[in-house]
């Protein structure tokens, strides 16, 4: 709620009811039919919507994090890696990019991607993980494992 | 926007048609892998609001395998909305009735139930066996694999080959084989 002068919200704490009632009316403005109008139905509405809202912070958090995960899995089953040993391998290679931006780079740079499963994949060959089948596109890289190998 | 941008953008949110056996698989199994190209979720664009789904054709669902003995377990709940309109029928009645029943439900209730759903199953064709009508078939462009591979049958290879397959006895003349 926005209060234009600082008067006003001092006045909305107080024992007026016109104020007192003002700043819940103003918090249901977007309510439909009686919900915005009658205060004792306003009132029930906007604690439960302030409620919705509360429990709305960490929601969109998870669900933002399943789509991310979602996407990352798509792109890593595109390039046949399996997803743990996709993160593992990039974990092992000190690439510390999170779920959001491994999701934004699956959808928007395709071709950057593909570099890093190809560079996880080099590094779950190296180092043993399971799940990594060989491409000729790893031959061009090189990790610590594979130089000692050699 | 450059021709390549527009082809590329038309390339990317394109229908794809997938096609999937569904001979000896189980349902149940099959159908958290056709939600996942119904849905489009193996797209890394995906998102819920995002039309991107694909259709899948779905052949052979009278073949399924149930799991055990869930022909005769599993069973199907219907209630006409009148009193007494309650039915229950097992899964083995259900598939005589209808094969392509059970692919059905399985994959609808492997969905998350909102406005999306009922049109998501719309993108589903199923048929009972392998005859597809040409338009379905000519619109495909990938077989989704097999969630486990079918073994071939004895009596599907040719005689000819049975014959000359290495053996490691000969039985002895007066063996009975049944």
């Amino acid at each position: 709620m926005v209060f234009t002068t600082a008067l006003n919200f001092v006045r909305s704490r107080g024992p007026d009811e016109f104020w007192r009632k003002r700043k819940i009316f103003k918090l249901a403005a977007h309510f439909i039919g009686r919900r915005r109008n009658c205060y004792s139905i306003a009132i029930r509405n906007v604690h439960r919507a302030l409620v919705y809202a509360t429990k709305g912070r960490q929601l969109k958090k998870e669900d933002m994090a399943n789509l991310w995960e979602t996407r990352v899995r798509a792109g890593c089953e595109q390039h046949d890696i399996p997803y743990d040993t996709f993160k593992e391998g990039l974990t092992r290679c000190d690439i510390l990019l999170n779920r959001k931006v491994l999701s934004e780079l699956a959808c928007w740079e395709p071709y950057t991607f593909k570099a890093l499963t190809d560079v996880a994949r080099r590094r779950a060959i190296d180092d043993g993980l399971k799940g990594a089948t060989s491409s000729n596109d790893i031959d061009r890289i090189l990790t610590r494992g594979s130089l000692n190998k050699t | 926007m450059s021709s390549l941008k527009r082809v590329q953008q038309w390339a990317t949110f394109a229908r794809i048609w997938h096609i999937y056996n569904a001979a000896w698989q189980n349902p149940f199994h099959s159908s958290e892998l056709i939600k996942k190209y119904l849905m489009g979720m193996y797209k890394p664009i995906y998102h819920p609001m995002n039309d991107c789904g694909d259709h899948v054709i779905v052949i052979n669902s009278k073949e399924i395998a149930l799991p055990g003995d869930e022909w005769k377990k599993r069973v199907y709940f219907h209630h006409t909305g009148y009193p007494g309109g309650a039915t229950w029928t097992l899964a083995w009645e259900l598939h005589q009735k209808d094969p392509t029943m059970i692919m059905k439900k399985a994959v609808y209730n492997s969905m998350d139930g909102n406005l999306q759903r009922r049109y998501t199953m719309q993108r589903l064709h199923i048929f009972p066996d392998e005859n597809v009508p040409k338009e379905f078939l000519g619109n495909v462009t990938n077989e989704i694999k097999q969630l486990r591979p079918m073994p071939k049958r004895l009596d599907c290879y040719p005689e000819k080959d049975v014959k000359e397959f290495p053996k490691v006895i000969d039985y002895p003349e007066d063996y009975v084989i049944r």
